[in-house]
């Protein structure tokens, strides 16, 4: 988008909220961005999106007083939508202006500027490619992974198989859908126990394309198994079944950046080795439940680049996530989450987060060379104006040759 | 200077009646705007004013011996009092625990009253000022001795004159909500019964929405055809394909009401109990309020029934549909479609064996009590009926929650407590004291104000289940007055020592006693903790 005069700061449209199990980790994430971007270059704008689907905007979605009195506290913001075609050079508002007799501008609602935009939505409709979707018919910038690498992220079945051809180390899995689970539950458990790799020995359950915890189980009895396939359908249509890791180390890795792409620190989340459920992972400050409201990811108590795990598993892990995070075509931050399993010494690739919790700043911070997270904000955004340069780039052959003959 | 007497006679009048009426409406609103009904509770509650008449007796009877130009002092005085009394009435949108919630509805209820008092109030203190003179402000207090007593009433002739146009905005919410339904049309399940007919829907939700597909379902307690038309009208979705509907029987024709709203093509019954006696005055018509559910059903309808309750098994007698089902924990009482034997109560929920169709499933359930087994038979019944796979249904059973206070075992330190709050009927309150029997602990403690809403059978009821409870319990705390008696009596009957009782007054009272005393692994049962339970009469 050309800019009008010099000066003028880059209005950044954050988009954050949204249908998903992840809405309230994504107010987080988002208002966290908002208030490390850099003033004096950009612009925020505040785009919610609320449980029900609609659009909003307002001065009033910085303070986090209007998350807790919704959806009363909606009234008080402007509802918007994003049309999904180019030329528009912003968010329209989605409420007709109140006509009065003494007003005389027949110009149409005023259109709410945006240079680009910044999803900040974690999991369903926001990470898989739905968005970016919208985005791209509507010809915007915006920041983090397009509507391909996106979707891929999302799916871990997908995922993991890409990955594997690329001659890395993935887990076995068997992959049960919903339908086959409801029509004949015991078939689908026995299914899974013919898959090899995951015979005999404890399970672990998840979603095959929801991020976050949720519906995330070990199993070890038939019963259990059963319980947590029924538990991911409320959820998910597909469940995804591995062995389960006992000794167990996570590794993390952020990734970003395009030729090169290049990687952060490492953090292992847990130092015991426990897998984190939601309440874990996003309601602790170093243990403890937080007082109020929570700082995502960041607040999590977590090992940072630990002295404790070799420096052999960190390289690995390091290299590995930007080889996936450049297979994928990947754009934006992601962190990459792996699987050591401490008695065999193999490194395993677990999931991508296309766009992770808090952005995983608290990685770059402690990388060498440290990235601030204003910083980090600012290679993002610059790499999605970039980005947008090069597809408005492409030609678009329109020609009615095949009506005209 | 008597007009200014009146006029400040008329604002502390007109700002206390303001406040009291608020007051009263707390509860005329949860007489549903009956005004029958709103009179039975002014009388039961002996609800007049008492304090107002007192400010306005004594300002009005000073005010005839002294002389006129201490009138208007008096006046000022008395208008205050009304003030300083209005300020201080609570206020029932913010307090309690069923709180006045100024519906549009309740809004319109609001200025017709006002209307009322105006009309009376403007034209009285006009009349004294002319015809009294310089003793009109006695006068104006002599009306304020009625006046006081009004919003109760105005309340009524509000509701009344609102009455044509409410019912015909009902009805058009109605047809509408009608109108929706029959277009959308869902396979409609009713629910009703004395007790449990909440908890059941809730499980029932989950089971038809995790193994069949998406299901409506309005949310809490909401079984009145006002409810459910609203609810019809905000939330039913193409979607849906079944529908789960909540019939609560508060008289005769009320289910048939329901019905005529949502016809129902399936039906549970969970009990025919005496819950709600008040109502109802006699168990025919409990019995028969609640037959309106199977009669209203198709002939080739699904109709499900508590083997274990005699009234529910009379129903299936009486009223047997193409498919008729009964579920039960205790064979005894006949033959049995859907029963459990084999179970154990542990701290992580209760385990047993299920039996449907000449299967048995082991189940493992969060869930504690016969009540909620029972409530969890019920479901599981309907939802396999309607084509569900019973061993998917049982993984999803597996995963539910107990909801909250209703049997919800937590930790707090190194005691556990026993949640029971939400109201607790006879059967509810046995199955937890069995609960209480069969997990381990250290010592067992109940608190509890007892059982209400009962009728006339509260005193015994009460006093049998402190029976029960003195065998279980090895330490009983009492709250409150209404049921002490009963449950006094009952304990002395079982000879209870009495140094394992403790009467308290107060709620908190009561916690923080127990929660202070509690020894590591102590299991605490605290039924049937409703704040409303330990609400004194209300005082006006």
């Amino acid at each position: 988008m050309s800019r009008e005069g010099e000066g003028r700061r880059t209005r950044v449209a954050v988009i954050f909220g949204g249908r998903s199990v992840e809405h309230e980790i994504s107010i987080i994430t988002a208002l966290q961005l908002i208030r490390a971007l850099d003033t004096e270059r950009y612009d925020p704008i505040p785009v919610y999106i609320a449980q029900s689907g609609r659009w909003y905007t307002g001065p009033a979605l910085l303070e986090k007083a209007v998350y807790l009195a919704l959806p009363g506290s909606l009234s008080g913001l402007t509802e918007v939508v994003l049309l999904p075609r180019p030329g528009v050079p912003g968010l329209t508002p989605a409420a007709p202006p109140v006509r009065r007799w003494w007003r005389t501008d027949r110009t149409g609602p005023a259109v709410i500027p945006v240079d680009v935009y910044f999803p900040a939505l974690h999991g369903s409709l926001g990470e898989d490619g739905c968005i970016q979707g919208l985005l791209e018919m509507a010809g915007a910038a915006y920041t983090g992974c397009s509507v391909g690498p996106a979707a891929l992220g999302m799916d871990k079945w997908s995922c993991k198989r890409l990955v594997r051809e690329e001659g890395i180390d993935v887990l076995p899995d068997a992959v049960v859908h919903r339908e086959d689970a409801r029509r004949d539950l015991e078939d689908a458990r026995r299914r899974v126990r013919k898959t090899p790799g995951l015979e005999e020995g404890p399970l672990f359950v998840k979603p095959c394309a929801l991020g976050s915890s949720v519906g995330i189980r070990a199993v070890r009895t038939d019963a259990e198994l059963e319980a947590a396939l029924a538990q991911v359908f409320r959820f998910d249509l597909r469940a995804l079944v591995e062995p389960l890791v006992e000794e167990i180390t996570e590794i993390n890795v952020s990734v970003r950046g395009r030729r090169p792409a290049l990687a952060s620190v490492v953090e292992t989340p847990l130092a015991d080795g426990r897998l984190l459920s939601y309440e874990e992972k996003y309601m602790s400050r170093g243990g403890k439940k937080a007082p109020t409201g929570s700082e995502g990811m960041a607040g999590l108590a977590r090992r940072i680049d630990p002295e404790e795990l070799d420096g052999k598993s960190k390289d690995q892990a390091r290299s590995r996530a930007v080889r996936i995070y450049e297979l994928l075509g990947a754009a934006g931050v992601a962190r990459i989450d792996f699987i050591l399993d401490r008695s065999t010494g193999r490194l395993y690739f677990n999931e991508i987060n296309t766009l992770p919790g808090s952005l995983a700043f608290y990685l770059w911070t402690r990388s060498d060379p440290p990235l601030l997270y204003t910083e980090l904000l600012h290679e993002i955004i610059q790499e999605a104006l970039a980005h947008r340069a090069e597809r408005l780039s492409l030609e678009q052959d329109f020609g009615f040759r095949a009506l005209k003959g | 200077m008597a007009l200014l007497s009146l006029l400040l006679i008329t604002l502390g009048g007109l700002l206390f009646f303001h406040r009291r009426l608020l007051r009263y409406f707390r509860f005329f609103q949860q007489e549903e705007y009956d005004s029958v009904r709103f009179m039975a509770w002014l009388r039961a509650n002996r609800a007049l004013d008492r304090r107002g008449s007192a400010v306005a007796l004594v300002a009005g009877g000073l005010s005839l011996w002294v002389r006129s130009d201490w009138a208007s002092v008096l006046a000022l005085a008395g208008a205050l009092a009304l003030v300083i009394l209005a300020v201080r009435e609570e206020d029932p949108r913010k307090t309690g625990k069923i709180r006045l919630n100024l519906t549009p509805r309740a809004r319109r209820i609001q200025r017709v009253a006002f209307l009322l008092y105006g009309a009376a109030l403007l034209p009285a203190a006009l009349l004294c000022h002319w015809l009294l003179g310089v003793r009109a402000p006695v006068g104006l207090w002599a009306i304020h001795l009625v006046l006081v007593q009004a919003p109760p009433l105005t309340l009524m002739g509000a509701a009344a004159l609102l009455a044509p146009g409410e019912k015909r905005r009902q009805e058009a919410f109605r047809q509408d909500a009608r109108r929706i339904l029959t277009e959308l049309a869902p396979f409609v399940i009713g629910i009703t019964g004395s007790y449990g007919k909440t908890s059941t829907k809730g499980i029932l939700r989950e089971l038809l929405q995790q193994g069949l597909g998406p299901t409506f379902c309005p949310p809490r307690s909401i079984n009145t055809v006002m409810g459910i038309t609203r609810q019809i009208r905000e939330n039913l979705r193409r979607e849906h394909r079944w529908a789960v509907i909540e019939m609560g029987a508060y008289r005769r024709g009320s289910i048939q009401r329901l019905c005529a709203l949502t016809p129902p093509r399936a039906a549970i019954v969970t009990t025919v109990g005496i819950m709600h006696l008040e109502r109802f005055g006699d168990p025919e018509d409990v019995y028969q309020a609640k037959s309106e559910l199977p009669q209203a059903l198709p002939p080739e309808g699904i109709l499900v029934l508590n083997g274990d309750n005699p009234g529910t098994r009379r129903m299936a007698r009486e009223h047997p549909k193409g498919t008729t089902l009964l579920f039960g924990l205790d064979p005894a009482l006949g033959d049995l479609d859907c029963w459990i034997s084999d179970a154990r109560t542990t701290p992580d929920g209760t385990v047993f064996s299920l039996h449907w169709r000449g299967a048995t499933y082991p189940v493992t359930t969060r869930l504690l009590g016969r009540a909620a087994l029972a409530n969890l038979l019920a479901a599981f019944t309907m939802a396999c009926a309607l084509g569900a796979e019973p061993r998917y249904l049982v993984a999803v059973m597996a995963n539910l929650e107990p909801e909250s206070n209703r049997l919800e075992l937590v930790r707090e330190g190194e005691h556990r407590v026993l949640r029971d709050g939400y109201n607790s009927n006879p059967a509810g309150f046995e199955a937890a004291l069995e609960v209480l029997a069969e997990l381990p602990a250290n010592r067992r403690i109940l608190v509890t104000p007892g059982m209400i809403e009962l009728g006339d059978r509260q005193a015994e009821e009460n006093r049998r289940m402190a029976g029960l409870a003195a065998q279980v319990c090895d330490r009983i705390l009492l709250v409150g007055e209404t049921n002490r008696a009963a449950w006094l009596e009952g304990l002395d009957q079982a000879g209870y020592p009495e140094d394992q009782r403790l009467v308290l007054d107060h709620r908190d009272e009561a916690l923080h006693r127990v929660g202070g005393e509690a020894r590591p692994e102590d299991l605490i049962l605290i039924e049937n903790d409703l704040p409303d339970v330990y609400e004194a009469r209300p005082s006006f």
